[in-house]
């Protein structure tokens, strides 16, 4: 060996070389980023000035709507080309945004395969056919497969379009396509538009375009189509007495389950596009004379500003538009029944529907109605009121049972009757852990097998539950590694946070849970309090859409009688005054007209009164 | 209601008068919890509950004289007013003055709850952990601000008052109408000047001058809201010490460090339900929680106006540190207790004289400002 040969020797085993490529693959993109971070960082250097100069957006629904359009009534139409600019409407990955359609039908066909990348794409139909006239035309049909109805296509657009024959009509002109349009084709809905970057986003919702030669404009017509899921049942919102519909992935269907509850000229569903490059629809049901203005601006602006690729699901929807990220509560109620998504409409509030999405967003929220249930109203008051009253209990439970238990048994065993601590001796004798592991345990436990049951398909989750929570929690007492009153604790725990009926609020409930216990372990009594405090001033301080979360006892507002408990319905006359409704009043003063009829005659209106 | 307005920061907080009235109770009735009962028991014996009633009279008219400069000038806090009407000089001299007064008294309470936690539920606990506790839940409450705060003690305060009467009424069974003789306890002379000493105990009502800008009412309602406060706080007081001179005689009322505490262990409900304290020290605590977090607040919102700072919530954290400083500096439990006696007899000196003094400097130097 020589010299040479040692000291290369030596280098290799301190210095770390990295070794050469085996794989085929190589992902040029990652090398050629980082060659491009140090350049990009130095322009962002030179903006980041221009940046910080920039005031952030007011969150203020009340705030002026001179700045940036942010408060106007149509933030889609107050400033497009900021909007689109931060959407990325106008990205140079869209080739076709400045093309206009040619009058030469080959143009065309060659610019929609350069668009979609065909003959790659396999989705995309390009059909080219004749047209009838007196002078037969060349045309083609553009539509992608699987989103778009054939029967529509075959029967309303192709049948007419190749069997016409009108010799009074002169080709070559563009009212060609407006007498097509006009008088031809059967479609619903059919618009003409020359700019390719209004047709392709309507081409990608299953609508059929169609290129005539020498028109210089497309005829759009409406034929989407796709497989979906017909009206359910409720999942997550089952009620016994009351409707069984369920939204599902359609918005249409979704837009039109409301419509068909509010028959009313005043329901608005106004469209927004979000996602870059989803362009997912949005859109927002309201009640235009009922409804704050400020707030469905509001809405709209935030909505509108969301500058992202894709938002698919109204869980992530839901988190670009809530104001508090961070809090365990939500501030957005998701729903998926439609009656209850009209009565939150009726009373003022702005429904968000997401295409693709079975839940619908209702905002604003506050912390009552996430605790309230549909059925609530639909039973008799005492019942009502009964189910409430001990759905309230269920979040007490929920929050501080496994909290109460730990400081009971480690600080405050004297509050116990001396039986009762005596069993909990006794089954705590095997115990080998302290009395925080052993509930951190089992909880734990307890979230596993919730979670598994969610994950695992239909048959084996029940079978799993039954194992989960019977058998090892029996197997757990008899191993010793828990006390039975434990098993009693999780098991109460978890059949109230069950019965709390917001998803996400349960799911809160849950997780607070965990720090009120560690609280408890480290406090004892003086620990539950402080989590309670920390998070009724969290909760006191949050908002939804400007509105207090707590309302209407913290700020006090004005409300019918519809907050913890509830009054007869024929009592709640007014709206919730913090969502500032331009009409105010929900029903006369009152509103049964046959105890009023009762009450005007002369005789016998008195026994009912 | 409108909603206005929404930066984080620069917002105008405006709060109605429910959460003015649960703020004022929270900060003057807290200490009932602690050993004021027995304070009281020791100034008027079997008459202690005539000494509330006379304080809560003369803190009210001290308080019409302190409405009387506010209304003077609209829309200011009384520190600010003690700038325009003293001077520069003068006035911050006083404020500062007020500003320890606030920090010593809030973080004396600190100390007091903490010891009051450990009498009462974790013995073995260390003081420091319970301080430290208390310090970190009071820089969380009083960071998430004003609003906040005071909606949790407007929510909160039907609750702890159900606890305070589920105490009271559960010692029905042990109410002795002969241990409030003799009616004038150790004399009419006696009763009268401690009972105008005890104004002290109501004039944390001065709060509501150092918030005053945050109000959304004007200054006749805030003259309600005070008046109604302290008519509530002195009935809080007055039952709480009928039933605690009722339940125990004074020579035993004169013993108890946490008098409450002790009436809630009287309590006995048969023999299945036994030790039903640890149940009412969520009431309590959760009252202390708030009492010191609104402190920690109102000493921070209180330098906030006197500095003329933008914010308050850049103060927080060292305003904790002082605190927890302050709060372990007596060496125990009786020399905090006798800081809180002095605190009790002679704070009405700057929570209720000084700013009567300022009244009479304001009108006889005719300081007066429009508008607001």
């Amino acid at each position: 060996m020589t010299v040479n040969q040692l000291k290369q020797f030596i280098t290799r085993l301190f210095i770390f070389k990295e070794p050469p490529p085996k794989e085929d693959f190589i992902l040029h993109g990652a090398v050629g980023i980082r060659s491009i971070v140090p350049q990009r960082r130095e322009e962002e250097k030179g903006k980041k000035k221009k940046r910080l100069k920039k005031k952030p957006l007011p969150i203020a629904r009340a705030s002026s709507p001179a700045k940036g359009g942010a408060a106007t009534d149509d933030p889609g139409e107050a400033d497009p080309e900021g909007q689109d600019g931060q959407n990325g409407k106008n990205r140079p990955d869209r080739p076709y945004t400045d093309m206009l359609v040619s009058p030469e039908l080959e143009v065309n066909k060659e610019r929609i395969k350069q668009i979609y990348s065909l003959p790659k794409n396999k989705d995309i139909i390009l059909r080219e056919f004749v047209i009838q006239l007196d002078r037969p035309v060349k045309a083609f049909a553009a539509y992608i497969e699987g989103i778009s109805d054939r029967g529509t296509i075959n029967e309303n657009i192709l049948r007419p379009l190749m069997s016409v024959c009108k010799p009074e009509m002169q080709s070559g002109s563009v009212n060609l396509a407006e007498y097509l349009k006009d008088s031809v084709i059967y479609g619903n809905q059919v618009d003409l538009h020359e700019k390719y970057k209004d047709i392709i986003p309507l081409v990608n919702y299953g609508c059929t375009v169609l290129f005539i030669d020498s028109a210089p404009a497309a005829l759009v017509v409406e034929t989407k189509g796709w497989d979906h899921r017909s009206i359910g049942k409720p999942e997550t919102e089952q009620v016994i007495r009351g409707p069984h519909e369920a939204f599902n992935e359609t918005l249409r269907s979704n837009t039109g389950l409301l419509r068909k509850a509010i028959r009313n000229t005043d329901l608005i569903t106004e469209f927004i596009k979000i996602g870059t490059r989803n362009q997912t629809d949005v859109a927002l049901m309201y009640l235009e004379n009922v409804a704050n203005p400020k707030l469905v601006a509001e809405v709209k602006r935030r909505i509108s500003s969301i500058s992202t690729d894709y938002v698919g699901e109204t869980g992530i929807l839901e988190q670009f538009i809530e104001d508090h990220p961070l809090m365990p509560l939500p501030q957005v109620l998701a729903t998926e029944r439609p009656d209850r998504t009209a009565s939150f409409i009726m009373d003022g509030k702005v429904a968000i529907l997401l295409d693709g999405n079975p839940n619908v967003l209702i905002v604003p929220a506050d912390l009552f109605s996430l605790l309230h249930s549909p059925e609530d109203y639909y039973l008799r008051l005492p019942y009502g009121n009964l189910v409430r009253l001990m759905r309230v209990i269920a979040v007490f439970i929920s929050l501080i049972t496994p909290a109460f238990y730990v400081s009971i048994a480690i600080f405050h065993q004297e509050m116990i009757p001396t039986d009762l601590i005596l069993a909990i001796a006794a089954g705590r004798e095997t115990v080998p852990f302290p009395t925080i592991v052993e509930v951190f345990f089992m909880e734990f436990a307890f979230e596993m097998i919730r979670e598994a049951g969610v994950r695992v398909p239909g048959v084996i989750g029940n079978t799993l539950g039954i194992v989960g929570a019977l058998i090892l929690g029996q197997a757990a007492v008899q191993a010793g590694i828990v006390s039975p009153i434990l098993i009693i604790v999780v098991a109460l725990t978890g059949l109230a946070s069950f019965a709390i009926p917001n998803y996400s609020m349960s799911f809160a409930f849950r997780g607070v849970r965990f720090v009120f216990t560690a609280l408890a372990a480290a406090f004892g009594f003086p620990g539950i309090t402080a989590g309670l405090f920390v998070l009724l001033s969290g909760i006191t301080a949050m908002k939804s859409f400007g509105v207090p979360f707590m309302v209407p006892i913290g700020p006090r507002t004005r409300s019918g009688p519809d907050i913890v408990m509830r009054g007869p319905v024929w009592s709640m006359e007014e709206r919730p005054d913090f969502l500032d409704t331009q009409e105010r009043r929900r029903q006369p003063q009152i509103s049964r007209g046959w105890v009023k009829k009762k009450a005007q005659e002369p005789n016998g209106g008195g026994r009912n009164q | 209601m409108e909603v206005v307005a929404i930066n984080r920061q620069d917002r105008i907080l405006k709060l109605g008068y429910s959460e003015a009235v649960a703020i004022a109770m929270v900060y003057i009735g807290a200490k009932v919890f602690l050993g004021y009962p027995r304070f009281l028991v020791e100034m008027g014996l079997n008459a202690a509950w005539l000494v509330v009633i006379i304080g809560a009279g003369v803190s009210m008219l001290f308080w019409l004289v302190v409405v009387s400069l506010l209304s003077r000038f609209p829309g200011k806090s009384i520190l600010s007013i003690s700038m325009i009407v003293l001077g520069p000089v003068l006035g911050l001299i006083v404020n500062l003055t007020v500003l320890f007064y606030l920090i010593a008294s809030s973080s004396n309470l600190l100390r007091l709850f903490s010891d009051s936690i450990i009498i009462t539920a974790l013995p073995e606990a260390p003081i420091s952990s319970l301080v430290l506790l208390f310090g970190v839940i009071m820089l969380l409450a009083a960071y998430l601000g004003l609003e906040a705060l005071s909606r949790n003690a407007y929510i909160s305060l039907p609750f702890v008052t159900a606890g305070v009467l589920a105490v009271l009424f559960s010692l029905y069974p042990f109410w002795e109408t002969k241990n409030l003789l003799p009616l004038l306890g150790p004399g009419p002379l006696d009763v009268m000047i401690n009972g105008f000493l005890n104004c002290s105990a109501f004039g944390e009502v001065m709060v509501l001058g150092i918030l005053a800008p945050y109000f959304s009412f004007d200054k006749k309602m805030l003259r309600n809201i005070g008046i109604f406060s302290i008519t509530l706080v002195g009935f809080g007081f007055l039952a709480i010490t009928l039933v605690y001179l009722m339940v125990l005689p004074v020579p035993a009322a004169l013993e108890h460090l946490a008098p409450f505490y002790q009436l809630s262990r009287s309590i006995f409900w048969g023999r299945y339900y036994q030790r039903l304290e640890s149940v009412f020290i969520l009431f309590w605590t959760y009252t202390a929680f708030l009492r010191l977090s609104l402190g920690l607040l109102v000493v921070a919102l209180a330098s906030k106006d006197i500095f003329r700072l933008p914010y308050y919530r850049p103060l927080l954290p060292a305003l904790i540190i002082i605190f927890y400083s302050l709060a372990l500096t007596p060496d125990n439990l009786v020399t905090a207790i006798a800081i809180e006696k002095d605190r009790l007899l002679y704070s009405w000196v700057i929570t209720l004289l000084l700013p009567a003094v300022l009244t009479l400097i304001a009108v006889l130097r005719k300081k007066e400002e429009k508008g607001g």
